[in-house]
């Protein structure tokens, strides 16, 4: 490893242990901070998770209240956000558990009717935003046409760039599993992407 | 169980279906970790896909889709609202204030049992020498003056109980709670 990339994981791992030891202080600035920080990431993640937008802000809700109280168990080994994700993703399992008692330990395909509240924004011209509106309302709606599992992972891998194993960690699948997930959520977004086109 | 659970080798004996899961696993103008040994994917599995790129027509096509497909999948921007934010930071600092002073009333009733706790003890050893001494005064035998103090020793708790059951079965008697004459 060299010099820039042994510079930046030092960094990332004082990081984590700082947010660790404010989180071990239930420290309210540090919150504040961290919200604002992972803010769009996190509301993203739920979003597509769970394909409506007011849940998503309720469990947005939800989630740093869980750090907030659970923030004793983040160890900082880990990058913060993988553990904040985890927490998430637990939120929506327990919604969905208690939705649909009979799909306990998935994450099942979320409500099919519901479509995914996106706001695009920063577009040059109107003709852009068109264009750019009319492909997001298409990948959305191809998005909620696959399995929640396979949008969890191309969301976690395309969108907040996460590594295989990190997206492992999140949703505690194996990596085989996790690059199947992928592949398989690629290529049914395509397929729907093709046949809309059509 | 997991639909995917089935078939998770990403190793395929399957070249064609190789290469597809490094393409979707690989994504889409990602920077790759500054150690090469954590590529993803490897640089083997990299210089691989290339070659079988070059002679598959198919497998090209599907990297050229995925790329598209990627890249609209970056170009959605959702954000989350200032208000949102906001709500979320209160809601976050009103629950901090409520551990902390769930905290705090956690540690005056530590504080009131180690207090409770040390007081019995000390008090206990100094009944204990007083009930026979009173005993030896009195010439009592040694049953006599342990049950004495045994009674004495349990009597606030047992008061305490029955003025507790009593209030219990009063308030139970009100509906909860005592009644308010009206006229006053």
């Amino acid at each position: 490893m060299n010099a820039t990339a042994c510079y930046f994981v030092s960094a990332m791992a004082d990081e984590n242990t700082e947010i660790a030891r404010g989180l071990q202080r239930r420290d309210p600035d540090l919150l504040d901070h961290l919200i604002e920080k992972y803010q769009h990431r996190l509301l993203r993640y739920l979003v597509y998770l769970t394909g409506c937008g007011e849940l998503a802000e309720d469990l947005f809700q939800e989630t740093w209240v869980r750090v907030l109280e659970r923030g004793r168990q983040y160890d900082g080994r880990h990058d913060f956000s993988t553990w904040l994700f985890a927490i998430a993703r637990n939120l929506v399992i327990d919604h969905l558990r208690r939705k649909r008692p009979e799909t306990p330990d998935s994450l099942g395909d979320g409500d099919d009717s519901a479509l995914l509240d996106i706001t695009a924004t920063g577009q040059p011209s109107a003709f852009d935003a068109t264009v750019q509106r009319e492909q997001n309302e298409q990948i959305s709606a191809g998005m909620q046409h696959i399995p929640a599992e396979y949008r969890e992972a191309l969301v976690l891998r395309f969108q907040e760039g996460m590594s295989l194993g990190e997206i492992a960690n999140v949703t505690g699948a194996p990596l085989g599993t996790v690059k199947s997930r992928i592949y398989r959520g690629l290529s049914a977004l395509e397929a729907w992407l093709r046949g809309a086109q059509l | 169980m997991s639909t995917d659970s089935m078939n998770s080798d990403p190793m395929s004996s399957d070249p064609h279906e190789r290469a597809r899961m490094l393409i979707a696993s690989a994504g889409l103008e990602r920077p790759g970790p500054e150690d090469p040994s954590k590529a993803e994917p490897s640089p083997v599995e990299q210089s691989w896909l290339a070659v079988h790129l070059e002679s598959c027509t198919t497998c090209r096509e599907f990297a050229e889709n995925s790329c598209v497909t990627i890249r609209l999948l970056r170009g959605i921007q959702i954000t989350a609202g200032e208000r949102l934010v906001s709500a979320t930071q209160m809601r976050v600092r009103q629950r901090a204030e409520e551990l902390q002073r769930q905290q705090e009333r956690l540690w005056v009733v530590c504080a009131c049992c180690a207090a409770v706790t040390l007081s019995t003890v000390v008090s206990t050893a100094l009944l204990w020498r007083g009930f026979a001494w009173i005993g030896q005064q009195a010439r009592l035998s040694t049953p006599v003056w342990e049950g004495g103090f045994l009674v004495f020793y349990l009597m606030p708790a047992v008061f305490t109980g029955i003025f507790l059951l009593a209030r219990g079965a009063f308030l139970a008697d009100h509906n909860g709670s005592y009644q308010v004459d009206p006229r006053v």
